[in-house]
């Protein structure tokens, strides 16, 4: 496991934007029926998600979110030396969606902007990144933007992943700062084995877009989807963090030199709340200490974690130092985890985009 | 206790069902078993008895008695 640790580096600050509309267990019950969407409900802590209309991307949510921390930030565009775009829904095969976004931010021509492919672990690689370019001296301000609209890879159809997930975009602000003692540590690693258990299969160049893998067909369980919707395999998402997640925050709380009672709060990737309850207890985490936003925002894969971070710890990220332990783990197989001291945080907020 | 009874407890609370009604020949089928129940039953294997199941055989299971035999079976 990769892991590596760090000073100087400050979390200035962060911001979510979601879409405008709202999904329902009510307009799951009219798909699945009343019973199974209650059940579903219950067991994934998800009440309502935000869905992106047919055309809103993941770089729009992140966009706005960016332009509000620009803003409250008081920070010049100018002055972002990077801008990193972690998504699996990307505007296009080509160019880069950082690209875009560079200058649709108004950064600087001499900004280095690039992409990154990871979903539920994305917010963590995101961080390291950031973090290491500004531990290199490479970055003096870092952009990261992270979010997806992975709705639109889901089968409406498909009860295994309908219920849960929802759409979300992020940006959060980092900076060098050179007299800051407080450290960031960090676990990271990969098992590509896992790729078959979530998955789109089709669309791209591995098994390219046809009226073949775009025609929806019954699955198993009944559910409905095509090749290129997302597939997931709950039982085996289940026994991959089962197996990795403990090992994960273990090792990075030991590589921080810290303890579970060192740790204000714990924010997970937002998998569902029947998933967190199950780690908080076996990793010997107080329940009250683990943030859970899925209940008005489902599971929005990369930025499930900024998201939270953003709805449900705002005051205590505002107000005071914190030591906050982050964990993304899933699609990829995929995973890394964090041990950061940050705050106060000079800007934190939500906001809501149309379409 | 032995380990069917336990794992008949455990799958009354997961499918919602009177416990008196099912035994170790009651088929998973029959008995509304889907995804969301398979999960649950992987993390009750793994809170009430140590036990860390592969998905892979929890797929080939028909019966309550099945998943018994595959608690007994696991590491």
């Amino acid at each position: 496991m990769a892991t590596v640790r760090w000073s100087g580096i400050r979390l200035a600050g962060m911001w979510a934007a979601v879409p405008a509309a709202v999904g329902t267990v009510e307009d799951l019950a009219g798909r699945f029926g009343e019973t199974e969407s209650r059940k579903i409900a219950e067991s994934t802590g998800v009440a309502e998600r935000r869905l992106a209309g047919p055309t809103l991307c993941a770089s729009d949510l992140c966009c706005e979110a960016g332009r509000n921390l620009l803003r409250d930030l008081a920070w010049a565009p100018s002055s972002v030396d990077a801008l990193i775009f972690v998504s699996q829904t990307a505007d296009y095969a080509l160019p880069a969606t950082a690209c875009c976004l560079q200058q649709r931010l108004g950064l600087a021509s001499s900004c280095a902007a690039f992409d990154v492919s990871l979903g539920c672990s994305g917010y963590m690689y995101g961080l390291w990144l950031a973090g290491s370019l500004l531990n290199s001296g490479a970055a003096k301000r870092v952009m990261l933007l992270v979010g997806d609209t992975i709705t639109r890879l889901v089968s409406p159809f498909d009860r295994s992943a309908a219920p849960l997930f929802g759409d979300a975009g992020t940006a959060t602000a980092l900076e060098c700062d050179a007299g800051n003692t407080r450290s960031w540590t960090f676990a990271l690693g990969t098992d590509g084995a896992g790729r078959e258990h979530l998955i789109a299969p089709a669309g791209r160049l591995r098994m390219p877009s046809s009226d073949e893998t775009r025609r929806r067909t019954e699955r198993e369980g009944g559910n409905i989807r095509s090749d290129e919707d997302l597939f997931m395999d709950g039982a085996e998402v289940f026994a991959f963090t089962q197996r990795i997640v403990p090992k994960l925050v273990n090792g990075v709380l030991s590589a921080a030199g810290k303890t579970p009672s060192d740790i204000d709060h714990v924010v997970f990737h937002q998998a569902n709340e029947f998933m967190l309850r199950f780690l908080a207890r076996k990793i010997g985490v107080p329940a009250d200490k683990v943030a859970l936003g899925l209940k008005r925002f489902g599971n929005t894969t990369s930025p499930s974690i900024p998201l939270a971070m953003v709805t449900e710890l705002e005051a205590a990220l505002r107000s005071a130092p914190v030591t906050v332990l982050l964990a993304g783990f899933g699609v990829g197989w995929s995973w890394g985890a964090a041990v950061v001291e940050a705050g106060p945080l000079a800007s934190v907020g939500l906001t809501v985009v149309e379409g | 206790m032995e380990i069917i009874d336990q794992v008949l407890d455990i799958v009354a609370e997961i499918v919602e069902t009177d416990r008196a009604g099912l035994t170790g020949a009651t088929v998973l089928a029959g008995i509304a078993w889907d995804s969301l129940a398979a999960v649950s039953f992987l993390a009750a294997a793994d809170e009430k008895f140590g036990k860390t199941l592969a998905p892979r055989k929890l797929t080939t299971c028909t019966t309550i008695g099945d998943l018994a035999a595959l608690v007994e079976a696991a590491e």
